[in-house]
């Protein structure tokens, strides 16, 4: 009998660790394995197309009646145009490629096998690879913000008020909310390796969510309003961060209430003392004299 | 997606010697790499133009100019590898720890040779399509597979032999060469296949890292570490996590199992965490010694 309970007990007890070895409580990257040569078809219609518009414009400029010397004038403006021209179709086109390869296999959530012959890893590489082209001239132009219409473009959602210029980011199942602000060389992964496998999940952050420098963002976080990640810090899958909370550290952890939060919105800054008493102080603010006025103006709508 | 500004380590060595006469060098690589592209298209001109009805001229020119792109950065590859070949008959590269001043033979010729590579490593880096990076690394010494990935880090480009379909992270750097003080620690870095290398990880100078290893964010290997076969590791320097199953079939449902508590997980975390001893200076023992010998003395 007690051996046969010994049994038991071993079983159940290799079940708990069977069960502790599948969760995935570490963090790793997205960046694509296998690198696909035939996805290179792919790209060489998208340069092609883009490039002949160019080339029509550049004929019809070589051709023009125009003297010479107005058109050397010109010529920096339009070097500037064509290579904005030349972006903006690269995006039109992947897009176009985009919305025709979604309609065969539509992209969603879940964990999928890397395998060859798995269709969601194969559509996500092909997906990754088609918006990378794109991605990569706009994040090689020097107006920082601009990048955000090719974000929007692909799916993701988010405005101009966010902006994630100085950090790596997927270009799907990602949703932004308003004023948020990552860090620099921060890494923003809807998509994750872990072995043979592949996880997409979705990331979400709330309105003025604050991403600290070098921190990953593994998917499946939900980052809350008004909370700050800190710099080097990473989050596990599926990880909440909730409202109003400073986190940070490997995983992150909660840190201290952000306090800085309600501060920062309003000239008049409040100051928590208690947690259920709340004391309004007002600061001196170091601005010019003949810009006081904007503030009490400020002041008066906000109590309106 | 694309590498950012910050991210964009590139595949440069920072603390190389800066020497004059390297840039010479350095500028007569890039003026020998663009010689076969206006060959090209001076080929390309001679072959379709045709003044009065340039149709087919422009219809084929972007993709043309694409083709050339990618030829440069081969003879980029080639030209270097063959500068490369000379200087190494001069001076063999060789692992070890060698003195970090301009009278090291090795130091030098370390030097130089990062700084001709850095040329085609960077042309190639900046292709969108990531294969260039692969092709690059191969043909400058590094064995390696076209399916493993290595654009996303910064990877040094001599002594490391990196396995198939090993995926590299974004903002990894796998370096076989350090500088830590005055030297210049130069040890062959092995990544076998399978392996999993996560964000921001630093992997140092002599590392040998087993098949099917996955390591955590931000860890970082010690000069010399072995990571074993089969495990996920984290921490800086490294440690065993758990045993990583995630290369075996298992059913996709056992996967979705959420964290569970969290402040167990911060406690296994913690606990691998390493404490650094601070030791005693050794001028404080002296100090003592002197102390206690005047005591004996009187």
């Amino acid at each position: 009998m007690n051996e046969e309970i010994e049994k038991e007990e071993d079983e159940q007890s290799k079940e708990e660790e069977d069960e502790s070895d599948f969760v995935i409580d570490f963090t790793t990257s997205s960046a694509i394995n296998k690198v696909g040569l035939k996805f290179l078809i792919v790209y060489i219609p998208i340069f092609w197309f883009s490039g002949l518009i160019i080339a029509t414009l550049w004929y019809g400029y070589e051709i023009s009646p125009v003297q010479w010397e107005i058109k050397l004038l010109f010529l920096p403006l339009l070097l500037l145009g064509f290579s904005f021209l030349f972006i903006f179709s690269c995006l039109f086109f992947s897009k176009l490629l985009l919305i025709f390869i979604n309609l065969i296999h539509e992209p969603k959530e879940g964990i999928f096998r890397t395998e060859r012959g798995n269709m969601d890893f194969e559509f996500w590489r092909l997906r990754t690879e088609i918006k990378k082209i794109a991605l990569w001239l706009l994040r090689n132009w020097p107006l920082p913000w601009i990048d955000v219409i090719a974000f929007r473009w692909f799916g993701i959602k988010m405005d101009f008020t966010s902006h994630l210029n100085d950090a790596w980011c997927d270009a799907e199942f990602i949703s932004f909310g308003k004023h948020v602000t990552i860090g620099q060389g921060a890494v923003v992964m809807s998509s994750m390796v872990v072995g043979n496998y592949l996880i997409i999940r979705k990331i979400r952050f709330d309105d003025y969510a604050l991403i600290g420098g070098q921190s990953t963002i593994a998917p499946g976080t939900h980052i809350g309003e008004d909370t700050v990640l800190g710099a080097v810090s990473v989050t596990t899958l599926n990880q909440d961060l909730e409202n109003g909370w400073i986190y940070s550290g490997i995983p992150a952890r909660k840190l201290k209430l952000n306090q800085y939060a309600e501060m920062r919105r309003d000239i008049i800054q409040k100051v928590d003392v208690d947690e259920e008493k709340k004391v309004e102080t007002e600061h001196e603010v170091n601005i010019d004299e003949d810009k006081k006025h904007l503030i009490n103006q400020a002041k008066r709508g906000a109590d309106e | 997606m694309s590498v950012p500004n910050t991210m964009r380590v590139g595949p440069f060595c920072a603390s190389v010697l800066v020497k004059k006469k390297y840039l010479i060098l350095y500028i007569f690589l890039i003026w020998l790499t663009l010689l076969p592209a206006i060959l090209e298209i001076w080929w390309y001109w001679q072959l379709l133009w045709y003044e009065i009805r340039p149709l087919h001229f422009y219809i084929f020119l972007p993709l043309v100019l694409l083709v050339i792109y990618v030829l440069t950065v081969f003879a980029a590859i080639i030209f270097t590898k063959i500068l490369l070949v000379i200087i190494n008959i001069f001076h063999k590269p060789r692992e070890g720890t060698f003195l970090r001043d301009s009278s090291d033979k090795d130091y030098r010729y370390w030097s130089l040779r990062n700084t001709l590579k850095k040329w085609p490593t960077w042309l190639a880096h900046k292709f969108p399509f990531p294969f260039l990076d692969n092709v690059c690394f191969k043909i400058l010494g590094v064995k390696t597979k076209l399916s493993s990935s290595l654009f996303e880090g910064w990877v040094d480009t001599e002594f490391m032999e990196i396995g198939k379909n090993v995926v590299i992270g974004q903002g990894a750097i796998i370096q076989s060469s350090v500088i830590v003080g005055n030297l210049l620690i130069i040890r062959k870095t092995i990544i076998e296949e399978n392996v999993r290398v996560g964000t921001h990880v630093i992997i140092m100078p002599g590392t040998h890292i087993g098949k099917n290893c996955i390591v955590n964010t931000w860890s970082s290997t010690m000069v010399g570490q072995e990571l074993e076969e089969g495990w996920v590791y984290n921490g800086s320097p490294a440690k065993k996590f758990k045993k990583n199953r995630f290369f075996e079939d298992i059913p996709i449902e056992k996967l979705n199992k959420s964290i569970g508590d969290l402040d167990l997980l911060l406690k296994k975390y913690d606990e691998q965490r390493v404490a650094r001893v601070v030791k005693e200076r050794r001028f404080l023992h002296r100090k003592d010694k002197e102390e206690k010998t005047t005591v004996e003395e009187e």
